[in-house]
């Protein structure tokens, strides 16, 4: 009950967060992050130039586009008040599908990676059906599927890298323009996922079951159909992105979901989607995933140890989330009136 | 009532003196040999003596493709001795207190000899100490189990990690002999292989040569994708590295593109072996070439402590080496060490390793 009334009230005070002067509607999250991500590159350019360059940049932007992509099915699963800790799982499985099921032989790529997009769809129906049917806890839900994705992936690869395809590593590597086409591929994943929640009928309604799910059920929308559907599109994404992994690394290991689990939650709070639900904004997704990624080579670039690394990346998260989850107004508001009654209140 | 005494604690000290022998003789009956005279069977290797054994191999985390040449090699290993008539495996999963209960149960299993890949280090030194107790001949290997050897274990056979760096600091004077900028990419971060390494790295080479970047090493975390991040930023930030140093060179394969991406030379490369790093050397010896030297990634340290262990339960000649040296396996300079690519294989078998290749290869089907 609780739960719900928050989530209400979430709802009615996501109005504010658009700007209504601006032509198109534009997020206070997507403002945020992108003047965050300009100021990186800004700060980059100024203290740690080789962060900056090509080279630089081409090492992070493939990293960067799948991160983006898992971000972009995580905030999905988000929208629905969920969260999704078969990410991990997710990714690896689609890694060790289409490497080691190839096994170097590019004829065998593509029916691999059907292989892997069935079993995205089956991981993300068992996800749906647990959680929207039967009501289950996200949390415990996902983390069962991922153990069963685990499950899955050492029986085909038992723990072993494999190298990948060259036809998977050339798709993944080749650039045009200096541009990777890994970066294309996140492009095209952000494309789909707006068009498909902002421009289509269900889209819409897959935002408003998020934002309200009691008073969608009373319009006579299928909240249950359109919960199970955010896990399922949310593996597609997170396959999309296990792929690309398969082909950016050369060797890839049976676990390189694993780094990505909090990072796509962590892109997608940063990127100002509610945890509680509701609206999803899937350009300030992206551009978190850039942000972050970035940061990463910035701190690099420093030269700083590892320990300093993890912490500032840590502290960019915790300013991030803090920025939308506490009411700074109200806390400053308290202050300062705290301060203005004390003299009247102190007998003279 | 003085005599009645004095023979109580005449007979007290006899009895205590033959409780101290029994015990004396318990631990090292066991061992077998370390008393009695060295047996031989005839055909097997000198360490394969004639008393029957069982033997049990544990490895803490058994799943990569490192661990999986290695287990084989071990069952191998023990193989080639007909004394050993049991072979018994158990994997630790990763999991301590499942390594922990693995090592106890083939005590009371009852097995004469195990040979312990400890991966949770001191975590599984009592373990190891109850079983050495229990009178089974224990031999950790590779990791350090802290303890020592004669109180907790039999003996402990380490890879020398510093002979690695020996060997990697001679290639590299070799070919930068007037000094440069060295880029060390090793594991985790603290971790002693990597640590051990740099320390022999640094003590060879002189002041001429400079280590760039995080010292003592850019914790990869043996991770490939994590090694294309930290390796990108690098070669950004230094605009000469002459010499790359990695303790796992295949995880390199997937970022050396970089180099050339931006218009660089590939730096010379020391490091392990690995099948899909050495045909990557070759693929690129048209076009990009690059100099290249590989140690061997020592899979062949469990065969060391397989002899040790078989050879101390059969009572056979126990080996006098007491940690594993790995060899230098390819030299791109050096024409008696061709580097070794068999693109018909794939890319995760480690070719300097005694199993051969093919055998490897099959291991994961």
């Amino acid at each position: 009950m609780i739960a719900k009334r928050v989530r209400m009230s979430t709802s009615t005070r996501q109005e504010p967060r658009l700007l209504s002067s601006a032509r198109f509607p534009v997020s206070k999250g997507l403002i945020t992050i992108g003047a965050a991500t300009v100021l990186l590159f800004v700060v980059c350019a100024v203290f740690a130039q080789s962060s900056v360059s090509p080279t630089a940049l081409q090492g992070m932007l493939p990293i960067a586009a799948v991160l983006a992509v898992a971000g972009l099915g995580q905030m999905l699963v988000v929208q629905q008040g969920g969260i999704d800790l078969s990410v991990a799982g997710a990714m690896s499985l689609a890694v060790v599908t289409v490497t080691h099921l190839p096994d170097q032989n590019n004829g065998l790529l593509l029916p691999s990676v059907l292989l892997a997009v069935v079993f995205a769809v089956v991981a993300g129906l068992a996800n749906g059906l647990l959680i929207g049917a039967l009501g289950l806890n996200p949390i415990i839900a996902t983390l069962g599927t991922n153990a069963l994705l685990y499950g899955v992936n050492l029986g085909i690869s038992g723990g072993r890298p494999t190298i990948t395809t060259t036809a998977l590593q050339n798709v993944m590597t080749d650039s045009v323009l200096g541009i990777p086409y890994s970066v294309f591929f996140a492009i095209a994943a952000l494309v789909l996922v707006t068009v498909l929640v902002r421009r289509t009928v269900p889209g819409r309604r897959f935002e408003f079951i998020g934002a309200n799910p009691r008073a969608a059920r009373a319009v006579g929308l299928r909240t249950r159909l359109h919960q199970t559907s955010a896990y399922v599109w949310a593996q597609l994404l997170y396959c999309l992105a296990g792929v690309m992994i398969a082909g950016i690394t050369a060797q890839p290991s049976a676990y390189s979901g694993d780094s990505f689990l909090l990072i796509s939650v962590a892109v997608v709070v940063l990127g100002g989607t509610s945890l509680l639900g509701g609206r999803g904004f899937p350009l300030a997704t992206v551009i978190a995933a850039v942000f972050l990624q970035q940061l990463v080579q910035f701190v690099l670039a420093l030269g700083v140890s590892t320990a300093i690394q993890t912490v500032v990346q840590a502290a960019a998260l915790a300013v991030g989330v803090s920025l939308y989850t506490v009411d700074w107004p109200g806390i400053w508001r308290r202050v300062t009136g705290r301060r203005r009654r004390v003299p009247t209140a102190t007998p003279a | 009532m003085r005599h009645r005494t004095k023979y109580g604690m005449a007979a007290a000290a006899l009895a205590a003196m033959s409780l101290i022998l029994s015990a004396c003789s318990g631990t090292s009956g066991a061992g077998g040999a370390s008393g009695g005279a060295v047996t031989h069977v005839a055909g097997a290797p000198s360490w394969c003596g004639t008393k029957k054994i069982s033997f049990a191999l544990l490895d803490g985390f058994g799943g990569n493709s490192w661990r999986l040449v290695t287990t084989a090699s071990g069952k191998a290993e023990a193989a080639k001795c007909p004394s050993v008539t049991k072979f018994l495996y158990a994997d630790g999963q990763g999991n301590t207190s499942k390594a922990i209960s693995d090592i106890k149960g083939m005590a009371s299993r009852g097995v004469n000899a195990m040979v312990v890949f400890p991966d949770a280090g001191k975590a599984v030194l009592p373990a190891l100490t109850s079983a050495y107790k229990a009178g089974v001949v224990t031999v950790p290997y590779r990791v350090d189990p802290g303890g020592k050897a004669g109180v907790n274990y039999d003996k402990w056979i380490g890879d020398d990690f510093a002979n690695d760096g020996n060997n990697w600091a001679a290639w590299i004077k070799k070919v930068v002999p007037n000094g440069g900028n060295i880029l060390f990419m090793g594991g985790p971060a603290g971790n002693s292989q990597s640590v051990t390494e740099y320390d022999a790295l640094k003590a060879n080479l002189g002041s001429s040569y400079t280590f760039i970047d995080q010292t003592p090493f850019v914790p990869t975390n043996w991770d490939p994708t994590l090694t294309q991040t930290l390796l990108s930023a690098a070669i950004a930030k230094y605009p000469k590295i002459d010499v790359i140093v990695s303790d796992f060179g295949p995880t390199l394969v997937s970022s050396l593109p970089l180099f050339t991406k931006s218009g660089r030379a590939i730096p010379a490369l020391a490091t392990s072996d690995g099948n899909s790093l050495s045909c990557f050397w070759k693929s690129q010896q048209s076009s990009h070439p690059f100099k290249l030297m590989t140690v061997a990634t020592g899979n062949d340290n469990v065969r060391l402590a397989v002899d040790y262990a078989v050879a101390k339960a059969t009572g056979g000649k126990i080996p006098t080496a007491d940690s594993f040296k790995s060899p230098v396996f390819e030299d791109s300079t050096d024409s008696s060490k061709p580097v070794d690519c068999q693109s018909s294989l794939p890319g995760d078998v480690y070719l300097s390793a005694q199993m051969p290749g093919a055998q490897q290869a099959a291991l994961s089907k």
